[in-house]
């Protein structure tokens, strides 16, 4: 029922105007009440009024600045401006408005509470503009890579499927016309493909795991080790005769983690590492503590990154480009998922070359964000 | 006649069945088959195989359901076949009393493997045969009536706790036991279900046991649900 939504909605809008109403009074008396006890005291010691003066009007300014509107502002300096006359200068506790320079306090206060009010509102209409933009950008940036994966995925998932799909038909029609040779060729390829789809769908059920839990991630300290040991398990199940040297720190250490989210990191780079390093030379895996950070670093000692293509690694822009000349397309989407994970662990990713080979790594903050300490 | 182990395979996906099926009748297993729960139960029955391959993802009634109501009157031994998708899946049919369990895609070997584990420890259970003493892999020694361990000739010195942790995963070396399991049978029942203790005494056991903790060679850790002792 719109009729019903809209009162709904002004009661809400109301609603909020009171709550501002009621922090702008709370606030302007108590602005006011701290002052006029101030003045008090001063007034006392001193007996001068124009200190006394310069107090309201630095009251004044501060009801502005920490108050939502002009309104306060004026109050505060119409209320300044009387109570300094009426309590302050002679005569006391009267109202006497034909002193000499009293329109120049009168007015002077009225122009800082306006000024003050007017910079105050416009900074944080600033702010508000600042802040909806932040969002929007992040937002669209959210869409742009969820579009390129998508265009990635549809683009890739079918390339390997053409080949399981077409080999399977050949197979099965050629019959023994086709050497053993060949048919065993044939069969591997077809694993080859069908691990990489495996390969891929993982990837993107770490995606899909993420945006579920958009909102917070779920991570639980682990111990490092047991993460480390686990990926490279499933590593040299899916990738058997790479050769991984792998290093812990002794001290024991639990890092706050989405466990399965960073072991897929950890794999992704080891298998990116594997096929695009181009040596069999072995990968190095080693973790270090920095401070309130723990360090993952990934090194091979192939032939190093493309130095034009170090920037836009993990953005997954670049798999179009190197479709053709790469056995394993579509490692950018592993990539860009690895950074995605990262991201959300508050920690960051880089790719870098080294003297020889590549090096990946990407840091974990050791203490969550919100975590609550146990 | 030879007296074939029969093994039942309760898995609607038809690719999946025959896959496994050629798996265990190559290794000389006799294969049943059905294709929902129901008919899975009915044949557990009236077969009463020796090992039971439950997909949890059925048609008609769910995995976990055909596991509870296979424990409500037989002890045969059940390996729980689930697609990677979450840890407390897994965590849950272990609890609700399946022998193992395995992830797709897996392999020939790890299958057979996890059978062969699951049928030996079963055996050990219903013959009342004498509990091994002695668990020995690749240098490492656990003699349970002396309790000592010793790693290439040379003795280990374990703590009470680590000492009942090894010896634990080693009497059921080749079986993932979740953390659960673990803390129940070590710290009994009341204790904190949080598996921080836990995994702290396992790093040490780690670093006295494993030449590198992070390329374990004896206790396979599995995020999330538990740890494996090499079979």
């Amino acid at each position: 029922m719109p009729m019903r939504e809209g009162y709904t909605e002004e009661m809400k809008v109301s609603r909020e105007e009171r709550k501002i109403w009621r922090t702008n009074a709370v606030v302007t008396v108590l602005i006011m009440g701290l002052s006029t006890l101030a003045a008090q005291a001063f007034f006392h010691y001193s007996r001068n009024s124009t200190s006394v003066a310069i107090i309201y009007v630095l009251a004044v300014m501060l009801v502005a600045r920490y108050t939502t509107g002009y309104v306060p502002g004026i109050v505060a300096a119409v209320f300044g401006v009387i109570f300094v006359n009426y309590v302050f200068t002679y005569p006391y506790m009267k109202l006497n408005f034909s002193i000499d320079g009293y329109p120049v306090t009168f007015v002077g206060m009225m122009v800082v509470s306006g000024v003050t009010s007017t910079l105050t509102t416009r900074f944080k209409k600033q702010n508000e503009m600042l802040n909806e933009r932040e969002k929007l950008l992040m937002e669209a940036e959210k869409e742009t890579m969820r579009a390129n994966l998508l265009r990635a995925v549809s683009h890739d998932l079918r390339t390997p499927l053409t080949g399981i799909i077409g080999l399977a038909n050949t197979y099965l029609d050629s019959g023994t016309k086709l050497s053993e040779e060949k048919r065993t060729e044939m069969v591997d390829s077809i694993r080859e493909d069908a691990n990489w789809l495996l390969n891929m769908v993982e990837n993107l059920l770490s995606v899909t795991k993420l945006q579920v839990g958009a909102a917070k991630m779920n991570t639980s300290p682990e111990p490092l080790e047991e993460v480390v040991s686990e990926a490279v398990l499933r590593f040299r199940k899916r990738v058997p005769g790479t050769m991984v040297t792998v290093h812990v720190p002794d001290e024991f250490l639990m890092v706050p983690m989405d466990a399965m989210l960073i072991e897929q990191v950890i794999m992704n780079l080891l298998e990116n590492a594997a096929y695009h390093s181009g040596t069999d030379r072995p990968i190095d895996l080693y973790v270090e503590r920095e401070a309130d950070q723990v360090v993952f670093h990934v090194r091979d000692y192939g032939k190093g990154i493309e130095p034009g293509r170090l920037k836009t690694i993990f953005d997954g822009s670049g798999s179009d480009e190197n479709a053709s000349g790469d056995a394993h397309k579509g490692m950018g989407i592993g990539l860009t998922i690895c950074k995605t994970i990262i991201t959300a662990h508050q920690g960051t990713i880089q790719a870098r070359n080294r003297d020889q080979g590549a090096e990946f790594l990407f840091t974990l903050p050791m203490k969550g964000k919100d975590d609550h300490d146990e | 006649m030879t007296n074939k182990q029969t093994i039942l395979i309760i898995e609607d996906e038809k690719n999946i069945g025959n896959y496994m099926e050629t798996i265990v009748v190559a290794k000389e297993y006799k294969a049943l088959r059905a294709t929902n729960g129901l008919s899975g139960l009915s044949m557990c029955t009236s077969y009463h195989p020796d090992l039971i391959l439950l997909d949890l993802g059925l048609p008609d009634i769910d995995g976990m359901d055909v596991l509870k109501q296979i424990r409500s009157f037989s002890r045969i031994p059940v390996i729980v076949v689930s697609a990677r998708t979450q840890e407390k899946e897994k965590v849950l049919a272990l609890d609700n009393g399946a022998d193992d369990y395995i992830t797709k895609p897996f392999g020939s070997e790890e299958l057979l493997a996890r059978i062969r584990t699951a049928l030996r420890h079963r055996s050990q259970v219903s013959d009342a045969a004498p509990e091994q003493q002695i668990y020995s892999r690749d240098g490492l020694v656990i003699d349970f009536d002396r309790r000592l361990v010793t790693l290439n000739g040379q003795d280990i010195h374990l703590t009470q706790i680590e000492y009942k942790l090894v010896s634990l995963l080693a009497k059921n070396a080749g079986r993932v036991l979740t953390y659960d399991y673990i803390l129940k049978d070590i710290w009994g029942p009341f204790a904190d279900t949080d598996n921080q203790i836990l995994r702290v005494n396992m790093a040490n056991i780690r670093r006295k046991l494993e030449k590198n903790p992070a390329e374990p060679y004896y206790i396979f850790t599995e995020i999330g649900v538990g740890y494996r002792m090499k079979e």
